[in-house]
């Protein structure tokens, strides 16, 4: 044979049975004539599909169809389980994924979306858990002169400024970019300008554009806003333009200019993150290249702020990536975990109603050999139960459609971060497809199943006796053995993934942060600058709050910090000890610097260790006065005490006295170890530049239940500044749990996916020993008449069941430790091979399995033998 | 025998066999298809009972050292529907200019 009789045979299996022989003797001598080349073996698929598909007309599938909705009717109670059993697993694969699709598949809805990356820097060796390093003035500047690679280049920073209209304070989240931002998104306004050549110069007329939402909501979509000033933090700021609907990247509903100092930038502290459009044809790893090459270059240029081998010590390089990424990173993994998750639920859902497709083709096995007798050929009958299956998962896709889509929306309640609103979250044409494609992918899966195994001989051996010892059984039984295996292999994987979470989660619980959260309310305060300009006023309305706030009744103590732990605030900066000075082209390390107010540590419960609590006489510009945390003391000086030594952040003259040692907190976040901590006073610089804390956040210990006091609170800010407004006031436990609600969140989903599969997995369990008992019936009550005893026939039973359960546990465990890799970015305090989570799911699910076969095990143990011997 | 609905390519096809090519490879080049067109086309016309098929003598095609061929011929019905088929194709021609002329009269 050579390789053109191959192919002709190989393709000729495609065509019907009764023509195929023709088929072949056809095609093989046209070809050997023509001497033919792969074009026409090509052709001859073609033709083998047209003879395969040609009695598949619309007419018979909508016959077929229609076959297969009444056959469903007729069986209400079979219909409604096997198709609500489905519809789950769909609906929670079409949930899932409608968020994975928005967030992580759609692009960014701005006009050529793949242009736009983030352009920022890694610095892995600085050991600081941040996705990134943004820039400074001064890296702007640069970046935004030599850089050729990209079409515009923006920095930008989110914040919330105190919008005063009408005499009413309101929060308002707003962006500060430079110049070129709505260039880098591509979007024009919609009224009036974006920003122009000058506006991020310091010293610039100050202006404000407004969001399309902001100018209906308060101005009523008066064009004359333009030209008008608004109050935002105390600055008046000119509105020149308003922007289309849809150019918000986060929940921003104003844009600032960001006013940098082109002369001399500040260009040692990294900050505001960077975006950058590409140029036209340029990849990103081009634009990459370019950047490492400038950043070398910057570095050079700039020796005070990155001495000699800084850049390598930190490992700081260019990092230019999608933009999208910047905003989504955190959700990557838990997302795809808990795709695979729903993925397995509904092949779990899939086995069991394959389950259900069999025993109900036990009891057709004589109908199908009549319709084999009047000449319906093997493959109508396969054609006639894909499209019952098919019918049935599409009505069940369609019910999954409606409970995803409800899931949507409590998913994203639940969901725990700040997703871009410029996110399209929704069901659309993608889930669409994605729901359907699932649906007849399970259809024909479950379908399949049972008509594996069944030869013309077993029906024809059916139509003629027709009884249970026919040889089709033995293959079903088959069949239905390998669905229980993979029940119990797949509800053990899960079983074993929400296992590891719960236990990441109590350990999580465990963990403690370093300070009380019971009974603290917190809210921020943002001071603006141009008002609050000088150390006194700063430090006197603290005071006064201070003062206010424990007259609130139940209040007991008051604090004030520039940014709580795990509120994912960054404000670190080098710190070196002034006796061990760091050498020359070394960095000192990173320190988290929080300016706080003397109640802070008491309000807090964060123990003072050595030394003091900041007082309110270090609050100014003569006495410079720190605390410092203990992690960061014993990295400065090992074995010694820390009091009464000086620091300083690294290359600066003033330097400031260590006052205290104060407990370790978590910060980052409570999953991540506690960093260097330094606290400084509220006025922190000198007489000429004060350093004033703007941003506060103030903690009040008040007694029982924190959100009953917001009002009191509220005033109290409202009766020293009335332009105030308080923003964000919480529980401080609340900000603990949300730290955790990554975790909660995986843990809650998890745990339910693998519930549903421990139920469907011991329902499908229970159907295949029943169904192998009534099978047995006759034989066990043979066996009894002979004298078995009851326990023999139910040790019997149980251990078939025991043997699938047995291979099912051992397939479960190699396929979880197999997957153990992806959920190991997920999980805190527990290896993702934890032998313990491995041990203790399998024990449970082999208990809960074996139930499953103990109650039929049971039935046929009280077999009566006359009975049983009488129904054969 | 069911009914053809009379397309272009049915129609190229037919007066291919009608011009006297009776095998399928043969009927494909006359009419410049695709083997992948041109063989449903012969399926559908041979159902609908305008073709028939026969396998040629095995004697002659073992004189001739080849495998033995299938030819295709038109039947009365088919013979019949060729007006059809040549209006169909005028039609096309006068649509799109330019069809591929099947070689008529010489087989």
């Amino acid at each position: 044979m050579d390789r053109r009789d191959v192919w002709i045979r190989l393709v000729g299996l495609l065509v019907p049975h009764d023509e195929r022989h023709d088929w072949i003797q056809e095609w093989r001598a046209e070809l050997t004539v023509s001497g033919g080349g792969m074009t026409h073996a090509w052709g001859a698929v073609s033709d083998a599909w047209y003879l395969r598909t040609e009695g598949w007309t619309m007419d018979g599938m909508l016959r077929d169809s229609r076959t297969a909705v009444r056959g469903m009717v007729r069986r209400p109670f079979f219909t409604a389980l096997a198709g609500i059993t489905l519809a789950v697993g769909i609906g929670a694969n079409t949930a899932i994924f409608t968020v994975v699709d928005g967030v992580l598949l759609n692009p960014l809805p701005f006009p050529q979306s793949e242009r736009m990356v983030s352009y920022n820097h890694e610095a892995p060796g600085l050991g600081i858990n941040v996705p990134l390093i943004p820039h400074s003035e001064g890296t702007y500047l640069h970046y935004r002169e030599h850089a050729r690679a990209v079409e515009s280049f923006a920095v930008f920073a989110d914040a919330n400024v105190n919008l005063i209209a009408d005499g009413d304070p309101q929060r308002l989240p707003v962006m500060y970019a430079t110049q070129d931002y709505f260039d880098v998104l591509g979007v024009q306004p919609a009224l009036g300008r974006g920003f122009v050549d000058g506006d991020d110069v310091e010293g610039a007329e100050p202006i404000a554009i407004l969001s399309d939402g902001l100018w209906a909501r308060r101005f009523g979509r008066d064009p004359s806003v333009l030209g008008q000033l608004v109050d935002m933090d105390g600055v008046l700021h000119r509105v020149v333009g308003v922007m289309p609907e849809g150019s918000a990247v986060l929940e921003e509903e104003a844009w600032l200019a960001l006013q940098i100092d082109h002369t001399s930038p500040e260009a040692g502290s990294f900050g505001l993150i960077g975006a950058a459009r590409l140029a036209e044809g340029v990849t990103m790893e081009a634009a990459d290249a370019e950047m490492h090459e400038l950043l070398l270059r910057y570095a050079q240029e700039n020796p005070d702020d990155f001495p000699e081998g800084a850049l390598e010590q930190a490992g700081m390089d260019s990092d230019v990536k999608p933009l999208k990424e910047v905003f989504v990173e955190d959700m990557r993994s838990v997302l795809w975990v808990l795709l695979g998750t729903v993925g397995i639920v509904l092949l779990v859902a899939c086995a069991n109603v394959a389950n259900l497709f069999l025993v109900r083709a036990e009891g057709r096995i004589r109908e199908q050999a009549v319709r084999t007798a009047m000449g319906a050929s093997r493959a109508d009958m396969v054609r006639q139960y894909l499209t019952e299956s098919v019918t049935l998962a599409v009505g069940a896709g369609l019910l999954g459609l409606l409970i995803g889509s409800s899931g949507v929306r409590g998913l994203l309640m639940m969901v725990p971060a700040d997703l871009p609103q410029a996110l399209h979250i929704g069901i659309d044409g993608s889930v669409l497809a994605f729901t359907a494609v699932i649906s007849i992918v399970s259809g024909l899966l479950f379908g399949i199943i049972p008509t594996l195994g069944r030869g013309q001989n077993d029906l024809s051996l059916s139509l003629k006796d027709g009884n249970r010892s026919s040889t089709g059984g033995k293959e079903r039984l088959r069949a239905r053995s390998v669905l229980v295996v993979a029940q119990v292999a797949l509800a053990l994987i899960l079983l074993v993934g929400s296992g590891l979470m719960l236990r990441s989660f109590s350990a999580l619980q465990s963990v403690d942060p370093g300070f009380d959260t019971e009974g603290l309310l917190t809210f921020q305060v943002g001071l603006p600058s141009s008002q609050y300009d000088s150390p006194e006023l700063t430090i006197d309305f603290h005071r006064q709050l201070a003062e206010r706030l424990a007259a609130i009744p139940g209040a007991e103590l008051v604090g004030a910090i520039g940014g709580l732990p795990l509120t994912d605030t960054k404000s670190a900066s080098p710190m070196e000890s002034t006796d061990r000075p760091v050498a020359d082209g070394e960095l000192a390390p990173l320190v988290e610097t929080r300016q706080a107010t003397p109640g802070y540590f008491e309000v807090m419960s964060i123990p003072i260790l050595e030394g003091r609590a900041l007082a309110w006489s270090d609050q100014s510009t003569e006495y410079r006065a720190v605390v410092i945390s203990e992690t960061l003391a014993k990295s400065l000086w090992p074995g010694e005490s820390a009091i009464g030594r000086q620091i300083r952040r690294q290359g600066n003259e003033e330097s400031w006295e260590v006052v205290g040692v104060a407990g370790d907190v978590r910060f980052d976040g409570i999953e991540d170890d506690p960093l260097p901590l330094l606290y400084e006073p509220i006025v922190r610089g000198t007489a000429e530049s004060p350093g004033l804390a703007t941003a506060m956040d103030i903690v009040v210990r008040v007694g029982g239940d924190p959100l009953t006091s917001i009002q009191a609170a509220r005033e109290a800010v409202r009766a020293i500044d009335p332009r105030l407004p308080i923003i964000l006031p919480r529980s401080v436990e609340s900000i603990v749990s949300d730290s955790m609600q990554s975790t909660s969140f995986t843990v809650l989903l998890l745990g339910i996916a693998a519930g549903i599969a421990l139920l469907l997995g011991t329902v499908g369990i229970y159907g295949v020993i029943a169904y192998v008992v009534s099978r047995r019936t006759a034989e066990i009550g043979v066996r009894m008449a002979l004298g078995a005893p009851a326990s023999v026939v139910l040790r019997n039973v149980v251990g078939q069941g025991a043997v699938l359960i047995a291979i099912g546990l051992g397939v479960g465990l190699i396929g979880s430790w197999a997957m153990s890799r992806t959920l190991a970015s997920l999980l805190y305090g527990v290896t993702a091979t934890d032998p313990i989570t491995f041990v203790g799911t399998a024990a449970l699910l082999a208990a809960v399995s074996l139930l499953a076969t103990y109650l039929p095990a049971r039935k046929a143990a009280r077999i009566d033998p006359v009975e049983a011997l009488r129904a054969e | 025998m069911g009914s053809v609905r009379m397309t272009q390519v049915t129609a190229l096809v037919m007066r291919a066999v009608a011009a006297g090519h009776q095998y399928g490879f043969d009927v494909m080049e006359a009419c410049g298809l695709p083997s992948g067109t041109a063989y449903p086309a012969l399926r559908r016309l041979e159902k609908a009972g305008l073709l028939s098929s026969n396998w040629e003598d095995e004697q002659k095609a073992h004189a001739e050292g080849r495998p033995r061929r299938r030819t295709y011929h038109l039947t009365r019905e088919g013979r019949s529907a060729m007006p059809q088929a040549e209006h169909k194709l005028a039609e096309a021609r006068r649509l799109l200019g330019d069809l591929p002329e099947a070689p008529v009269g010489e087989a």
